[in-house]
């Protein structure tokens, strides 16, 4: 049952669709997340959850189907002017450039906000003192050592990415995505590999920046995470939607504990 | 310019280094961006021929016609660019390489630049080295800013990871356009500066192992900062130079002490080794090459090494 469109939803997938040659990925989604939930999306390998960060951030193009984010189609846009209309995401196998460092990763986050013009950016590249950091620069340097508090690196600041544990490499995505400055957040298997300490840690990052008023698409395997901080929950199953709803009737619906879940797993 | 310094050779050699230096950052730009090229030459035929015509055909003085044949050149790069941002690593090379061949047909077959003979007394500029000493600084001065700014960042960015670069919103259409389209500009200044200075030209002049060369220039000097080009241009300019050296010191040694066997085997083969005129000499520049992707894959300067050689301090700051 879907809950009908209100004003506060943020993003609105209608019949969204991907075939890799016969195979659906993504078979006809429709979805609507609010503003400020946190939204999860689970189901088993293959059922089309990175699939659908793909299509929604543009880095794969859709078959059919609408995206509509805050209240603009975004279909035809290409990714850089999606992350600019505010959608941010991480990757499930990360993927930071690995010959920059801690600070320089968050600072390309915070790139197209402060160089939305490739001749603004140029001008500052050229017309400015030589072997000096502009102003501006400046400013991307406090915003990025803000984050990497927020984020416990800031010790790390000068450290190449490539360097850092697996579990602050994921929090260094996570830098990279908020600095962006963005409305929705895509996190994809945030806490893989994350030992339950820093899950923990995790729990409370995610929360924290909901709090701050972005929107935030949770997949993530851990159901102990996905159904403590959630506000709503959908369950994908080869591509399709088999469920929807709050966390307490996710855990409880017969569907999902069978398709997804083993009959044998308590939640 | 430095006439009472510098004799005739010195000053050609100088010039030629500093030519290969600025082609060397023509293939240094759009390779920050992850696009390697192997049409460097056609661009630097581009701009030598462009400016060639207006300064022979019509007169028009030296420094218009530099300045145009770099932006004729940089403006077709930019046109190449575009089939060129959809296609990476080796497709990009034969992308370049199929653009070089077509430039170098034209030369050929265009007998208004003079086809098969050659394009012939161009006026000579005798400033080519103060002109080339000058690029050179305020392109050392540009790179310089750069790679300190949020563009080169953002360039460095893209050619790590160009699908996540693009993710966090990076405009990677237009940055690699501009890349692309400054290095074919810088390209063309080069070539302008060479026909002025040769005074002659054809279409063998800027040939596919010119191409070569640059790429080598940079991936010996170091593609990770802009201090490499400009290194490894100079560096492999002087090599010839520096065996040439070796050998009149060789031939210093008194014959005598050198004139038994096997020492004078061993002196024959060395002699003939650093002889300049003689293909020897490039198996030296192969073994160096060898050695060089070997030891030193990412080329004698890095971002890493420089930063050792710097700031020892950096490393501590904010431990």
């Amino acid at each position: 049952m879907r809950e009908p469109a209100a004003s506060n939803v943020c993003l609105t997938i209608e019949g969204l669709t991907k075939r890799f040659g016969g195979f659906y990925a993504l078979n006809q989604l429709n979805m609507d997340v609010r503003q400020g939930h946190i939204h999860a999306l689970i189901g088993p390998n293959g059922a089309g959850k990175t699939t659908f960060f793909n299509l929604l951030t543009g880095v794969l193009p859709a078959d059919t189907g609408k995206i509509v984010f805050d209240d603009q189609t975004i279909d035809d846009a290409r990714p850089s002017r999606r992350t600019l209309k505010g959608i941010a995401r991480t990757f499930q196998n990360i993927r930071l450039f690995p010959h920059l460092t801690v600070m320089e990763t968050v600072m390309i986050g915070e790139h197209c906000r402060a160089y939305p013009s490739v001749w603004k950016a140029l001008g500052d590249a050229v017309l400015k003192r030589p072997f000096h950091e502009s102003d501006a620069e400046r400013g991307m340097r406090a915003n990025a050592i803000e984050l990497l508090e927020f984020l416990g690196l800031a010790d790390k600041r000068d450290d190449k990415a490539s360097d850092l544990p697996y579990g602050e490499q994921r929090k260094l995505e996570l830098a990279r995505a908020l600095a962006t400055n963005p409305r929705l957040l895509l996190l994809d298997e945030p806490a893989a590999g994350m030992n339950p300490r820093e899950t923990d840690e995790l729990d409370q990052v995610i929360t924290r920046v909901r709090d701050r008023g972005i929107t935030i698409i949770l997949v993530e395997h851990d159901m102990k995470l996905v159904m403590g901080i959630s506000d709503n929950v959908t369950v994908l199953n080869f591509g399709t939607k088999i469920a929807e709803g709050p966390p307490e009737r996710i855990q409880d619906d017969p569907v999902v504990i069978e398709a997804y879940l083993g009959e044998d797993v308590q939640l | 310019m430095f006439d009472g310094l510098l004799d005739g050779y010195t000053r050609s050699l100088l010039i030629f280094a500093g030519i290969n230096v600025i082609a060397a950052y023509s293939f240094y730009l759009p390779y920050k961006t992850g696009q390697v090229s192997l049409g460097q030459a056609g661009f630097m035929a581009i701009g030598a021929y462009t400016s060639a015509i207006l300064s022979q055909k019509f007169g028009i003085p030296f420094a218009a016609a530099l300045i145009v044949g770099g932006l004729v050149a940089g403006i077709i790069g930019i046109i190449v660019g575009f089939p060129a941002l959809r296609i990476k690593g080796i497709y990009l090379l034969l992308l370049t390489l199929g653009f070089f061949e077509i430039v170098s047909v034209i030369a050929l077959s265009w007998e208004y630049v003079g086809g098969a003979q050659g394009f012939r007394q161009i006026s000579f500029n005798p400033f080519t080295l103060a002109y080339v000493l000058g690029i050179i600084v305020i392109l050392l001065l540009f790179f310089a800013r750069l790679e300190r700014s949020s563009l080169g960042r953002a360039m460095d960015s893209i050619h790590q990871d160009e699908t996540a670069a693009e993710v966090m919103g990076i405009d990677v259409v237009r940055i690699k356009l501009l890349a692309f389209g400054l290095g074919a500009m810088l390209a063309g200044l080069a070539g302008a500066l060479y026909a002025h200075h040769a005074t002659f030209m054809d279409s063998t002049t800027f040939n596919i192992m010119l191409s070569v060369e640059i790429l080598v220039f940079v991936v010996v000097g170091g593609g990770s900062t802009f201090w490499g080009p400009v290194f490894g241009a100079i560096v492999l300019n002087a090599i010839p130079e520096f065996l040439r050296a070796l050998r009149e010191w060789l031939e210093l040694i008194p014959v005598g002490w050198t004139n038994f066997y096997p020492v004078n085997r061993a002196y024959d083969f060395l002699h003939g080794f650093l002889d300049f005129e003689n293909a020897k000499r490039l198996i030296a520049y192969g073994v160096i090459l060898i050695l060089m992707m070997i030891f030193r894959p990412d080329g004698l300067l890095t971002r890493d090494s420089l930063r050792r050689l710097r700031f020892p301090r950096w490393k501590t700051r904010h431990a």
